[in-house]
């Protein structure tokens, strides 16, 4: 365990606060928070559950958006680049969090801070600028309703300066579109949970950084030969070229079985989208793949996953930009059916450039098409749109109505679940949303990835535990027949893997780099070893997984409690795919067993420590946690388990 | 002996950046590196150059910037390495 003042390397040293309301500026030591939760989303977490009060809104001013820089970024570990940004989440009224690589984070951790704390609202539009010790509240008058990449070129010509680092929202974010994103370095997207439309909500167009400070660690020699293990790992993991390739590599091949069990098709109508459809969007010679024009990483990434696209025929040609990743084949082809790819290409470019989030995109005009489809809305509330499945030409225009708030884009804009309110006719069945957060996610056939999304505490995301069994550490012991479409087995991997990436989160390194995927390239015996060389600490991997780990779910638990009436009826996936089966392919006739679904979560709560029927937490397991003051808090508000 | 880099096989991650303000600092402090890299975001476009205070890792087994390259990009060049070699990898 750490004790006060063991931690002796690794972070910038303090918490950037600001007030936007009266424009106060003032730090304070991350030391503190840092020996409790490791650093990074473990320490923003611990600042709302701290500093939230009960029934703040995410439009209060009190709602506080928290940026943090984990607690190996800006050392030399591969893939510590990330950034969590937590707030009240728009969609669930609990906790919000979206994570973030590219090269804002370590830029904030040289100008000298570890997380950045914004309260309170302006005025009028500004922007910060912190420039290491410097920190200035600007007037953005002159980039206030400008797109990510106008935004961008003017802050850039305006400050001079290369190599400064922005974070910031577009249109979206300022009309407080709720599934509205923060973009850093033009492209790399925190797109859950509405921090965008928080971010708007207070009048932040932009945050600007440059630091010119250094990163020390504890044992700089040991940390090197530590980091010179991980360094060659990642050069001599054989998946390392298939990871830098995806989507690319693995979704060119139509028989990818991928396509089989990761994608929903039309709003959640059908799990299968035809072998045509598949080779036209992702022909090699014709499709996707030949508007890559190239490849960059994330600061100090041994991956490389971020293709530049260029579309070079039809309407949309010349338009380029980064991004194109699995989602924009599950969100924007294969929700709305469209396989044409220079338009799917367009609309996730155009996405980003309004500084909408993808899936919010996806899931919620998705469901407007199906409801044009089934004749709940008309030509009449679509403003002449025809929403027909294929229609990319329509998706685009909604995705401007979307930003813009224009015609049904306003209605849409406030949520699609008080979307479905006010539309009413049945229209509820057809939402595919978890806790309020519209969800692209697939249910019916990966059924650990069902529960993983479906208890997430930030809503319907698949980060926090999904698992296709691709990582060769974990858990341990390891399951003997792990098939994805089982409902045996598969409570423990969803733990081992949100576990995981909760110490992702607080140490700011990419899970793609990390656990998550099948590149194999940092273990939990790497964190260990970084952080005790890097940090000057002495921590077992138990201790990072069952202790650390723990704390960071937990604080988050905890805060849903608190701030919602969330319940384990929450933690069940979406009606839909409870009652409706797979129409075709493999696995035709799959669908939640609703016994076998919660004899799943039932362990699932065993293994997290929590109460096996309610979900609720334990003061038992929170007391070992270190946790006594909030199983304090949850009492008082009759939100512990009595078990 | 000259570090040079291929344009063609960079990623722009700035390993190479940090790692020479390691050999430098004993810490990690970019702006106290002999190599700058930038960006640019919205076409990828990447600047590279080494600065007249690299002493090419003179106490190392070889040049960190090299060592820790992932992707394979920076290679020295012997003083025998004719001009074209040269231009073409850099």
């Amino acid at each position: 365990m750490i004790k006060t003042g063991d931690i002796k390397g690794c972070l910038a040293g303090k918490i950037l606060r600001i007030d936007l309301s009266n424009k106060k500026i003032w730090t304070e030591e991350t030391k503190s928070y840092a020996e409790k939760t490791l650093g990074g989303r473990g320490i923003n977490s611990l600042i709302m559950l701290n500093e939230i009060d009960i029934g703040t809104k995410w439009y209060d001013p009190e709602n506080l958006l928290c940026f943090g820089a984990g607690s190996l970024v800006g050392t030399m570990t591969p893939g510590a680049c990330r950034v969590d940004i937590s707030t009240i989440n728009v969609f669930s009224g609990g906790k919000g969090s979206a994570n973030v690589g590219g090269f804002w984070g370590p830029e904030l951790k040289y100008a000298g801070f570890d997380n950045l704390i914004i309260v309170g609202k302006s005025k009028k539009p500004v922007y910060l600028y912190i420039n290491d010790n410097n920190i200035e509240i600007r007037d953005a008058s002159s980039i206030w309703g400008k797109d990510i990449y106008e935004t961008e070129n003017i802050l850039r010509k305006k400050i001079g300066d290369e190599h400064i680092k922005i974070a910031c929202i577009g249109p979206a974010g300022e009309n407080r579109v709720r599934g509205s994103a923060i973009i850093i370095d033009t492209a790399k997207a925190a797109g859950g949970s509405g921090v965008g439309c928080v971010m708007g909500d207070k009048r932040l167009k932009a945050i600007v950084v440059r630091g010119h400070g250094k990163i020390a660690v504890a044992e700089p020699q040991k940390f090197m030969k530590a980091l010179t293990k991980c360094y060659q790992k990642c050069k001599e993991e054989p998946n390392a070229g298939m990871m830098r390739k995806v989507p690319f590599n693995l979704y060119s091949d139509p028989e990818w079985k991928g396509w089989n069990t990761n994608i929903v098709i039309k709003n959640g109508q059908d799990d299968q989208w035809e072998k045509e459809k598949r080779i036209k969007l992702m022909n090699p010679i014709t499709g996707v793949p030949n508007m890559q024009k190239g490849t960059r990483a994330c600061y100090l990434c041994p991956i490389g996953c971020m293709p530049f696209m260029e579309i070079d025929k039809g309407k949309y040609k010349d338009d380029k930009g980064e991004g194109f990743w699995i989602n924009t084949i599950m969100g924007h082809a294969c929700r709305f059916d469209i396989s044409d790819p220079e338009s799917v290409v367009e609309s996730w470019l155009l996405t980003n450039r309004l500084g909408l989030d993808g899936d919010y995109v996806a899931a919620g005009l998705s469901w407007i098409f199906e409801l044009y489809e089934k004749g709940i809305i008309t030509k009449k509330d679509t403003g002449g749109l025809e929403l027909d499945w294929g229609n990319s030409d329509a998706l685009i225009k909604m995705i401007k109505k979307l930003a813009y708030r224009e015609g049904i884009g306003d209605l849409l804009a406030d949520g699609i679940v008080e979307a479905a309110k006010k539309i009413g006719r049945n229209s509820e069945y057809y939402l595919i949303q978890v806790k309020g957060q519209p969800s692209i996610e697939p249910f019916r056939i990966p059924k650990g990835w069902a529960l993983a999304v479906s208890t997430s505490p930030i809503a319907g995301r698949h980060l926090r535990g999904a698992t296709m069994g691709s990582n060769k550490y974990g858990p341990k012991p390891r399951p003997g027949n792990f098939n994805v479409t089982d409902y045996k087995n598969q409570a423990s991997g969803v733990v081992w893997q949100g576990k995981t990436k909760e110490l992702e989160d607080n140490l700011g390194i990419c899970n793609y780099v990390g656990t998550w995927s099948g590149a194999n390239f940092l273990t939990i015996t790497d964190f260990a070893e970084l952080i005790n060389t890097g940090m000057g600490l002495n921590l077992t991997e138990e201790e990072l997984m069952d202790y650390y780990a723990a704390i960071g779910r937990n604080l988050e638990k905890a805060f849903n409690t608190l701030h919602t009436n969330m319940s384990r009826e929450d933690d069940i996936p979406p009606k839909r795919f409870r009652e409706e089966e797979v129409k075709s392919g493999p696995y035709k006739g799959f669908k939640i067993n609703e016994d076998k679904y919660n004899e799943m979560l039932n362990e699932f709560y065993e293994l997290s420590g929590w109460d096996k029927k309610t979900g609720m937490q334990t003061r038992s397991d929170l007391e070992k946690l270190g946790l006594k003051d909030i199983a304090n808090k949850l009492a008082k508000q009759n939100r512990l388990s009595s078990n | 002996m000259k570090i040079i880099r291929n344009n063609n096989l960079c990623y722009a991650c700035k390993t190479c950046q940090l790692a020479c303000s390691f050999h430098h600092t004993k810490s990690f402090w970019p702006e106290r590196s002999s190599i700058i890299v930038s960006r640019n975001p919205q076409d990828g476009t990447i600047k590279w150059r080494i600065k007249s205070t690299c002493d090419k890792c003179i106490d190392e087994e070889e040049p960190l910037c090299v060592k820790y390259c992932i992707y394979g990009a920076l290679q020295i060049l012997n003083k025998n390495a004719n001009e074209q070699e040269v231009k073409d990898n850099d």
